[in-house]
């Protein structure tokens, strides 16, 4: 599986979204390394879940671009943005409480595949995840760290290419997020997919992120190597103040 | 509590009959009373079925579809012309109506509400409101307000010597039981059905998870539509209509919602056989029954408001 080296495969050019007075995100611009696994940090409020939502059509930009796959995808709603490649998971996991799991997959299937290929995938995934035993359980009856497996990978049902996860290591225990992290290597080096993680963790960020890039009041103000990010004054000071 | 007043609102038509002397307890009163149970629960079957369209769309967008009742009128007169004007059987007629009424479902999101839905909640109320108003007017243009009828199996089924069901009725709960339970299993089974649950759960989500929300509105509103026409259909075999009778049946699919439970198919199906039932009870053993029979119904709904605003299976968030 090619790595993709050098190319990019999303380019956010000066993104803006404002809320009333608040600026949420300010002119951020970024490009994400193709077949890599990103980073996106900052502390609270610098922006980095509007960006997300900017990036997935959940909310509508101000102005700027989004340039995936050489086409300007900013202003696409949801649902077409994730049909060009491009899935998410939540900060606080959105899955269909009144659905089984099984159900919770299929339903981020493309109509455009057969029912029968959708199962089959479904299938696969379950079992990637190690959720195949509950595939019949209710989502509202998953632990949170279940949730994130199935919100995962529910996320992976179209082969996205471009997989944005927002705090993934959130709530959830050692074991799991170990667990969740090799999935996502796996994704990377051996399937190629490009990654974009916003974390808090910085452990998950410094040790399994290629590239960073730091936002703080929706503007970015940082990006580089892990070791380049904990050296940068901007960075520090973004965090810890003066 | 819900259930502590359901006992007592069923009770109260019993407590009335016996203080003015319409309740005898006799062999020939129950025969009677059952036969009225069983015409009660088979046209519940029928209200079910209608009031599930309503439920549906609430469910799926959070609107409040006022013209729902108009849509069951647009069925009846529909079946009515099937009927007269070429001599379509009404059954066989549902195979030329639903099809037909999808497309309107499906014509009036598509033009109208998809524009509003999400927003605020007066707007595609006022809308609906509207829509139903242009429908009694175009139809008053087109038929007159004269009440029609379509003679359809009028005699009464025996099931014993004493106990009988109207056959139009038998063959109206029949024909709804299937269609409801068809569309049930097309929204558990189907992937578009799946698709119309994941909207109904969580609209933003469905749609980064690909779903074109815009479109399952369309399906749901097609399909509410077919649900209230089929709905029509059925009455026009039983009862008479005109142009205004849509508005009874808005505020019956109100009533039967309410107590399901907004958004609830299975309680929308619960909810129209016991308003059904309730009303039958209060026409056999209240003096003047047939003239209290909305005065029931909407009590009932007030009610059930006060005691347990997300009625008998709606969602605690509601």
């Amino acid at each position: 599986m090619s790595n993709g080296a050098g190319e990019i495969a999303l380019s956010v050019r000066d993104l803006k979204k404002h809320f009333g007075g608040i600026k949420a995100v300010d002119g951020c611009s970024f490009e994400l390394p193709k077949g890599r696994i990103s980073g996106l940090i900052g502390p609270n409020g610098s922006g980095k879940t509007t960006t997300f939502n900017l990036l997935t059509g959940v909310l509508a930009a101000d102005s700027g671009s989004v340039i995936y796959n050489g086409e300007n995808i900013s202003g696409l709603r949801p649902y077409q943005i994730f049909n060009r490649g491009i899935s998410r998971t939540f900060q606080i996991t959105r899955i269909y409480r009144e659905m089984t799991v099984f159900e919770n997959m299929l339903s981020a299937s493309s109509m455009r595949v057969s029912e029968r290929e959708a199962r089959t995938r479904a299938e696969e995934l379950m079992e990637f995840v190690t959720l195949t035993k509950l595939r019949g359980e209710y989502g509202g009856n998953l632990s949170y760290g279940q949730q994130k497996l199935l919100e995962f990978a529910r996320a992976l049902m179209t082969d996205p290419d471009l997989i944005l996860l927002d705090e993934p290591a959130a709530g959830v225990n050692r074991t799991l997020l170990q667990n969740l992290l090799e999935h996502i290597h796996y994704l990377q080096e051996d399937l190629g997919k490009t990654i974009l993680i916003v974390e808090h963790d910085m452990n998950v960020i410094m040790n399994h992120c290629e590239k960073i890039f730091v936002m703080d009041y929706g503007v970015k103000i940082a990006e580089g190597l892990p070791e380049e990010i904990q050296n940068n004054e901007h960075v520090i000071e973004a965090y810890f103040g003066h | 509590m819900l259930g502590a007043f359901l006992a007592v609102a069923y009770a109260l038509p019993f407590a009335v009959g016996i203080y003015t002397e319409s309740v005898f307890f006799d062999l020939q009163w129950l025969a009677d009373f059952t036969t009225v149970l069983l015409n009660g629960f088979m046209q519940g079957g029928v209200y079910a079925m209608f009031g599930a369209g309503l439920t549906l769309i609430f469910g799926v967008m959070r609107i409040i579809n006022v013209a729902h009742g108009e849509t069951v009128m647009l069925g009846a007169y529909m079946t009515w012309s099937a009927f007269f004007g070429l001599g379509v059987d009404p059954l066989l007629a549902l195979f030329l109506t639903l099809p037909l009424a999808f497309v309107w479902g499906w014509f009036v999101q598509k033009v109208l509400l998809n524009a509003v839905v999400g927003g605020p909640e007066l707007t595609p109320l006022l809308m609906t409101f509207g829509l139903g108003l242009v429908m009694i007017h175009v139809v008053e243009a087109i038929f007159t307000t004269d009440f029609r009828t379509i003679p359809y199996l009028p005699d009464a089924l025996r099931l014993s010597e004493n106990i009988s069901v109207g056959r139009n009725r038998l063959i109206s709960f029949v024909m709804a039981t299937v269609i409801s339970c068809g569309v049930y299993i097309f929204l558990k089974k189907h992937r578009i059905g799946k698709a119309i649950r994941a909207t109904a759960q969580n609209a933003d989500v469905a749609m980064v998870c690909g779903i074109n929300i815009f479109h399952i509105y369309m399906i749901t509103s097609g399909l509410a539509a077919a649900l209230a026409v089929a709905g029509g259909a059925l009455v026009s075999i039983q009862f008479g209509f005109n142009p205004e009778t849509g508005i009874f049946y808005t505020l019956q699919a109100f009533a039967i919602i309410v107590l399901g439970g907004r958004g609830n198919f299975i309680g929308a199906m619960i909810g129209g056989v016991m308003l059904a039932v309730m009303e039958s009870m209060i026409s056999f053993m209240v003096p003047n029954g047939t003239a209290m029979v909305e005065l029931a119904a909407y009590g009932l709904m007030i009610f059930v408001l006060l005691i347990r605003p997300r009625g008998l299976l709606g969602e605690k968030t509601d």
